[in-house]
């Protein structure tokens, strides 16, 4: 192998590993949630929501042409338009311990890198109940939100990638819920996103 | 170009035309004459179709135009068809992506609803666990 060749084989590895972390550094504010989902036949209310890519897309545009003037579809459009996915999935049950330690635990594993960062953290470990809020530091913005809520009824984990605007999401007026505002039939059993349907 | 006398000459001295010569001439008559009486027949039906015609002009130009309307509203029918057949696969299009649309965004509102449900529940529960501590801290003071 001469000079150049290998010069070249170095240059090509380099620029592989670099994209490798480049893509890793990109996406690692997504958490693989799929190990939840064998909870969803002893579950008693599903909601699992999964928007990313162009639907989300669809959705700030939908929102930007249909309802313009409201100022809560405003504040609503400011979150979303700088989000590139959010993923849910809750699961309410009928009866306590449902869901074992080590399906949080598969959760709490991906939020170990020192980019994700434990803002706040309740426990009250009376009731089984351990509520996290964490946050994935993307230089001086956020680059994620990851929103834990375990209780022994319940267990739901919010993921939101992008930039997040933690403050305008927490005051985000009630009323914008879409079985409120956008239709009046009552809220089914189990819900699902529209991607698995 | 010129010719001689003896080449003239030559030309049209008298020449024997073979044995059978009255028999291949009058084969050659009786051929053409079975073929005049054939062909006749065709060439009188095809004159007498265009003679009808020739004597109708007004006939003849009012089938033209019949056929031209019926090939010009059918063609008009046609492309209309194509165009309604167009604007319905193109409407249905639209409609599918409106709806989508719609579900994106419903999905989007409830996903930040059960957000900043969330996030408030998890607030709160911490406000709480460290509500007491404060108070005891203050009652301290």
């Amino acid at each position: 192998m001469n000079l150049a060749t290998r010069k070249l084989t170095r240059i090509l590895i380099l620029a592989i590993l670099c994209f490798t972390a480049l893509r890793g550094y990109g996406q690692d504010a997504k958490l693989q949630l799929g190990n939840l989902d064998k909870l969803t036949d002893k579950a008693a209310r599903v909601t699992d929501v999964t928007l990313d890519g162009s639907l989300l897309q669809f959705a700030v545009n939908l929102i930007e042409k249909v309802d313009a003037e409201d100022k809560d579809v405003e504040q609503l459009q400011s979150i979303i338009k700088n989000l590139k996915g959010i993923y849910i999935k809750s699961f309410e049950f009928d009866e306590a311990s449902q869901y074992s330690k080590g399906d949080v635990d598969a959760i709490r594993s991906q939020l170990t890198s020192p980019r994700w960062s434990k803002i706040v953290q309740s426990m009250e470990k009376r009731h089984n109940e351990y509520d996290e809020i964490y946050v994935l530091k993307n230089g001086d913005k956020v680059g994620g939100v990851v929103i834990l809520v375990a209780e022994a009824r319940e267990l739901t984990v919010v993921n939101l990638v992008g930039d997040v605007p933690m403050d305008k999401v927490a005051s985000l007026e009630r009323h914008l819920a879409p079985s409120e505002k956008h239709s009046d039939k009552p809220k089914q059993k189990k819900e699902r996103g529209h991607d698995q349907e | 170009m010129h010719f001689s006398e003896d080449d003239l000459r030559e030309a049209l001295k008298r020449k024997d035309p073979g044995e059978g010569f009255t028999q291949r001439v009058m084969a050659r008559v009786n051929q053409s004459k079975a073929e005049s009486t054939m062909q006749p027949a065709t060439k009188k039906v095809n004159g007498k179709f265009l003679t009808w015609w020739m004597q109708r002009p007004a006939w003849a130009m009012a089938v033209v135009a019949m056929l031209l309307l019926a090939f010009g509203i059918g063609g008009y029918q046609y492309s209309e068809y194509r165009h309604a057949e167009e604007m319905r696969i193109a409407r249905a299009k639209q409609q599918k992506l409106q709806q989508e649309a719609e579900r994106a965004r419903d999905q989007a509102i409830m996903a930040l609803e059960i957000a900043r449900a969330k996030m408030n529940h998890v607030l709160q529960h911490a406000q709480l666990q460290a509500e007491p501590k404060d108070k005891i801290r203050r009652q301290r003071l």
